[in-house]
């Protein structure tokens, strides 16, 4: 499974890179890297069985009041 | 970067309906049946009637800053810093509700059609596909979406066929349900109607920009009609009971057709015009979180970092939800309130106001 994740960043990594790089889209290339990461950071942790935190639950937990209002 | 693209009225109307409607016709029949019992169709036409007015605050922002989007306008309303930080919220929005759009996409497909598969494997098949679609651009999407069109017509005539089934006396007593609890199954239609925000990150691409408030009073009135005949036809066929506790009731209600035990098993039909709305409206508001992205960094092209936002959405549609159960909870208590009173009328109505001081200002 981990294996497959990290062909797949391989394969958009291919996919996308030399073409910015022969166009020098450096401004664009500087924010796919960052999304990138923010991708990894959030998927290769859940394939591993690592615990993340859940953002729902935050929000969930700040419109508790409001929701306790309609039951 | 949306300069060259061009679509004209009716796609627009075309693809605001197809932004709101698949995922609502899943689940929204049967939370608002569990609210406001056999006058959720009050609920619905009451949606409607607020949805219009929502969507003449998000026609008004559009029409006057006439060749630019959400984020641009916003900007220039609110100036650099607070323009990029609503920004930078109604991003994550996006990109937030295009995962609870993905996820529960793969729901249906893994409950209902298959469950046997992986919800994994559907997650990341309709990201690859939106993405895809994305990367074509806007005007594909729009024509595109002119098939789901051909599609409506024949799920309208299933629709029509299942209304056989019906017993007017199960809508019976009228006005039985307490107006709080009415007034309580309006939200979450709405949440849905509120939807219409999302366009204004494509305003440029419209061809008159003097036509949105007629498209979108058009848009909202056909999905609030499509609203009403979804609750309508459960609660006819199926009553308040049964309706709610069933987890997609009008897909019960075509599986149910029988006719002359000839015409069986339509519930396909209506399955494929879904599972092509949901590519769409995943496309959707993909595409306008790309679009924020790009506009967040100044890029000159959204096409390369289409990727590295699907890979978020999928990662996030995995994460945000244990189960259906779970989600349907969220959608149904939290959500109305999270995307209605922050991201659907909060930041276009602040939006408004500070336009509207600082057009008095100018003027005086």
């Amino acid at each position: 499974m981990i294996l497959l994740l990290l062909l797949l960043f391989a394969g958009v990594i291919l996919m996308e890179v030399p073409g910015m790089v022969k166009n020098k889209m450096w401004r664009e290339l500087a924010v796919f890297f960052i999304f990138l990461v923010i991708g990894m950071g959030l998927s290769i942790p859940q394939v591993l069985g690592v615990k993340i935190p859940n953002p729902t639950k935050a929000i969930e937990a700040i419109f508790k009041p409001l929701s306790d209002l309609i039951k | 970067m949306l300069e060259k693209e061009i679509i004209d009225d009716k796609q627009a109307v075309l693809l605001i309906i197809n932004m709101i409607l698949p995922t609502a016709l899943l689940s929204l029949p049967a939370i608002t049946i569990s609210i406001a019992k056999r006058d959720a169709w009050i609920s619905a036409v009451l949606a409607t009637g607020v949805g219009l007015m929502f969507g003449r605050l998000v026609s008004s922002l559009v029409m006057n800053f006439p060749g630019k989007t959400f984020f641009e306008f916003s900007e220039e309303i609110l100036g650099r810093f607070f323009g990029k930080i609503v920004g930078i919220f109604f991003i994550w929005w996006l990109i937030h509700s295009c995962s609870e759009i993905v996820r529960e996409y793969g729901e249906f497909l893994s409950t209902a059609i298959m469950p046997d598969t992986p919800i994994t494997v559907f997650l990341v098949v309709s990201a690859i596909i939106s993405a895809y679609a994305v990367k074509s651009g806007f005007e594909v999407l729009a024509r595109f979406n002119l098939l789901f069109a051909v599609l409506m017509g024949v799920f309208v005539l299933v629709f029509a066929i299942s209304f056989l089934n019906v017993k007017f006396t199960r809508l019976l007593p009228m006005f039985d349900t307490a107006m709080t609890d009415i007034l309580k199954g309006t939200l979450v239609p709405l949440s849905w109607m509120g939807e219409v925000v999302v366009f204004s990150a494509f305003s440029p691409v419209l061809k008159n920009c003097r036509s949105v408030v007629r498209i979108t009073d058009m848009s909202i009135l056909l999905v609030g009609l499509h609203f009403f005949i979804g609750i309508v036809g459960v609660l006819m066929i199926f009553g308040p009971e049964v309706g709610s506790a069933m987890m997609y009731p009008v897909f019960n209600q075509v599986r149910m057709i029988s006719l002359a035990s000839f015409i069986e098993r339509l519930d396909y039909i209506i399955f494929m015009s879904w599972v092509i709305g949901g590519f769409i409206k995943i496309g959707i508001f993909y595409f306008a979180a790309v679009i924020g992205v790009s506009w967040m960094f100044g890029l000159s092209d959204y096409r390369p970092i289409v990727f590295p936002v699907g890979i978020i959405i999928v990662a996030l549609s995995v994460l945000i939800h244990e189960g259906i159960v779970n989600q349907l909870d969220f959608l149904m208590n939290t959500w109305p309130f999270y995307s209605i009173i922050i991201f659907e009328t909060g930041i276009p109505l602040l939006l408004w106001l500070v336009s509207q001081i600082k057009n008095r200002r100018h003027s005086a």
